[in-house]
């Protein structure tokens, strides 16, 4: 289950508007819970990468990652996950998702219908990327 | 000497250590060598079944790609912190 506290839920929603039509992405940093589970503590509203149409694409770039990683040591943290948007499309897995996914970590996508939040739902890649299982999501 | 850092999801494959350290190396490749040697339940993890870097795991010494160094010939000094950094992209496409 990964839990995501209201300041870091509020970036999310705010980048994903802001970014409308294209997609945004960005990094979620947490810790494990009283049950072991995730939960975001910071959102980092990251610039999309991607060089070619952002409609239905994004990249995060890896520079950002290992700014993430530092900051979130120095919080005795770590980066659990990542976040981007559909915009006008549901909150699926894409198999572009999941092709350039990392297995173990959360994914957040949101869906984003004429620059208002819709839903959003969260996977994780398997070992081996051939597939995503959902997991619970929750927000504030 | 060189520390590797341990992203999240790969603790649990490394001791739960967040950090590790490599002693006696002289190159990425030696480095992460020493790491999976340490803890081989990491190799799978990190290497795919022809011994090559899985295709999202991105590898930096201090703030620079190895891929535009030396890739895994790249020198390491014993100040040196080495990342393993998930390559994360994506779409609904």
């Amino acid at each position: 289950m990964l839990k995501i506290e209201a300041q870091p839920w509020a970036v999310m929603v705010e980048h994903g508007r802001a970014c409308f039509p294209r997609e945004c992405c960005g990094i979620l940093v947490g810790s494990a819970g009283d049950a072991g589970d995730n939960v975001v503590t910071l959102a980092i509203a990251c610039t999309n990468a991607y060089e070619g149409d952002q409609k239905d694409r994004f990249e995060l770039d890896p520079r950002d990652v290992i700014k993430a990683e530092r900051a979130a040591r120095e919080q005795r943290q770590g980066v659990v996950g990542f976040f981007h948007s559909h915009p006008n499309e549901d909150a699926y897995f894409s198999a572009t998702d999941l092709k350039f996914s990392a297995p173990g970590y959360s994914n957040v996508v949101m869906s984003i219908r004429d620059g208002e939040f819709s839903h959003a739902k969260c996977f994780i890649a398997n070992f081996d990327q051939t597939a995503a299982e959902p997991e619970e999501l929750h927000y504030a | 000497m060189p520390k590797i850092l341990i992203p999240t999801p790969l603790r649990q494959f490394a001791g739960n250590n967040d950090t590790v350290d490599v002693a006696g190396v002289a190159t990425v490749g030696e480095a992460l060598g020493a790491l999976v040697t340490q803890h081989p339940d990491l190799r799978k993890n990190l290497y795919n079944d022809e011994g090559k870097l899985r295709s999202f795991v991105n590898i930096y010494v201090n703030d620079e790609d190895i891929r535009y160094l030396s890739k895994e010939k790249t020198e390491v000094k014993d100040s040196d912190t080495i990342s393993i950094v998930p390559s994360i992209a994506g779409g609904g496409r």
